[in-house]
């Protein structure tokens, strides 16, 4: 019996990104500096974008100035139709979230149990890490046909093998003292899962989870940015065929902000529950 | 970071000699994939069977303006690669080294990192005409595994490498080439792995949205003309490319120590 590392673990991290992760010393006064630091920076660009444009250094047709964006996003906001653009791109994101999360969290755990048939389904996990499958999406129309179902099938299958691959690496990596603790103890098999080996995978999980959510955003607007009938994506591709640059300038600073929004939150969820595990 | 190195840290996921078991596994589940789909073409008639479409594939491929068209994508996604591996490393290598450059710009890069690029592409369009922003979106979409993996490689060096290098009087140079990239070389390959095959998503991508030639634009107009064979065929194409070089990739990656 050769031992190997479990080679899931580069190809799951790495898109992570620098994950806050575990106690990090100094936190608040670099968080603090980098929270600064950044606010300058967008500050800076933004005061640079709106010289730019009272300077005419590009056109406004092209790159309209932030301040002709505001007017344009509250325009949005009482805009029936951009609620329900959004509407629909919320209900396929969280519809993602939701399959793909408990798909790959279930499946991460079925590798783990019976590692051989993890090992028969990596090669195809690996390679087909989340984002390359959107190509899948014209196949996707044919078959299922144009509209939400088909979105949330293949942005579920995107959320899924992050959180597949996180998930198994984690549980593969619990001490083993864990296990046999558990067992000694006469833990049931249910027991064992979710009071021993999740909790002490935890911070594998939280991350394949804030990968899932990130890539059933980027699915979601791009599978409607391909093709799709309405939601955000599909918006800004008809506002940009029909010459409207304002709002589209508007619909485009909307799913950035979103797309921040969650990226910010989930970072801070995954500290919030590191922290309280270091505590405990 | 932590999660990279806690992970590699990790114990090990025990196959053994099942390995073998495996990679037999594998192929099977290919075959077995083929044969649903050689079933689901019999259920659904709008969709062509595994060998015709492989018979369309090959006649496409002998055909000179199919030729240019995929030639346009794989050059447009060679170079977004290549520049985004440049960039992207060179980012990656500052925000590792610097504390400074990580506090100024992670949150940023982080938050760049989760975007659904692709809705920078009209924005690209103007900027960069037609044949520039499919390039420039596939090198968004492949600088960031590159930039993050380096980053954290970077970061994670133990500091007796650089203390060692000082020592025997390395240049900058030298630091670089001898022990900063063998040290970190299983996780750049990890981001050249991921960014080869992002960057061929983000040329396909913008070449559904709008360009002048390209197998992503023959995807969607064969889509919208019904003609499923050369969809099919060409998706097939792209998708096989990207997973045999992502695959050769990997089993490089697992076979480095």
């Amino acid at each position: 019996m050769t031992v190997r590392q479990p080679e899931v673990a580069p190809p799951a991290a790495p898109p992570a990104g620098p994950a806050p992760g575990p106690p990090r010393r100094r936190v608040w006064g670099d968080g603090r500096l980098s929270a600064l630091a950044t606010a300058a920076l967008l500050v800076a660009l933004g005061v640079i974008w709106e010289i730019g444009s009272a300077a005419a250094l590009w056109s406004s047709e092209i790159l309209p100035a932030p301040s002709a964006l505001f007017p344009a996003l509250r325009a949005l906001a009482g805009d029936p139709r951009f609620w329900a653009d959004a509407g629909r791109t919320g209900v396929e994101v969280l519809g993602s979230i939701g399959f793909g999360g408990v798909a790959g969290l279930v499946i991460g755990v079925a590798f783990w149990k019976a590692p051989l048939v993890g090992r028969i389904f990596e090669p195809y996990l690996v390679s087909f890490y989340a984002v390359p499958l959107v190509l899948f999406y014209p196949v996707m129309i044919v078959v299922v046909g144009l509209g939400t179902p088909s979105v949330i099938i293949l942005a579920s299958v995107m959320a899924a093998i992050p959180m597949a691959l996180n998930t198994w690496v984690g549980l593969a990596g619990i001490p083993p003292v864990y296990l046999k603790l558990s067992r000694s103890i006469g833990c049931t098999r249910w027991q064992q899962l979710s009071r021993v080996a999740l909790p002490s995978a935890a911070p594998f999980v939280l991350a394949g989870l804030r990968l899932a959510v990130v890539y059933a955003l980027i699915g979601c607007i791009a599978m409607e940015f391909t093709t799709a009938q309405a939601g955000l994506g599909y918006r800004i591709r008809y506002l940009y065929d029909s010459f409207e640059t304002t709002p589209m300038y508007a619909y485009i600073l909307v799913v950035l902000t979103v797309s921040i929004i969650l990226t910010v939150l989930l970072a801070v969820l995954e500290r919030v529950v590191m922290a309280g595990r270091s505590r405990s | 970071m932590t999660t990279a190195r806690v992970a590699t840290d990790a114990p090990t996921i025990r196959v053994g000699d099942r390995r073998h078991a495996a990679f037999l596994g594998s192929i099977g589940l290919a075959a077995l994939a083929l044969i649903g789909w050689q079933i689901a073409s019999g259920l659904v008639f709008v969709i062509p069977a595994p060998l015709a479409t492989v018979r369309t594939l090959l006649a496409n491929l002998t055909t000179g303006s199919y030729l240019v068209d995929a030639q346009v994508t794989f050059q447009n996604s060679l170079v977004a690669f290549l520049l985004g591996a440049v960039i992207g490393g060179a980012a990656g290598l500052v925000l590792g080294l610097s504390r400074w450059a990580r506090i100024v710009f992670e949150p940023l890069l982080i938050a760049l990192n989760g975007l659904p690029k692709i809705v920078l592409y009209p924005v690209l369009l103007p900027i960069f005409h037609l044949s520039g922003a499919k390039v420039v979106m596939g090198l968004l979409f492949a600088l960031f595994p590159i930039l993050i993996n380096v980053a954290i490689g970077v970061r994670e060096l133990p500091p007796v490498y650089r203390k060692l290098a000082r020592s025997v009087n390395a240049s900058g140079w030298q630091t670089l080439v001898h022990i900063i990239l063998p040290a970190i070389r299983r996780p750049l390959l990890t981001g050249v792995r991921l960014s080869v095959s992002l960057a061929v998503v983000g040329v396909v991508l913008s070449e559904f949205f709008a360009t002048r030639r390209g197998l992503g634009r023959v995807v969607l107009q064969a889509y919208s003309s019904g003609d499923y064979g050369n969809m099919m065929a060409t998706i097939l194409l792209l998708v096989s490319v990207s997973f045999v070089l992502s695959l050769l990739l990997w089993r490089w990656e697992r076979r480095m120590r």
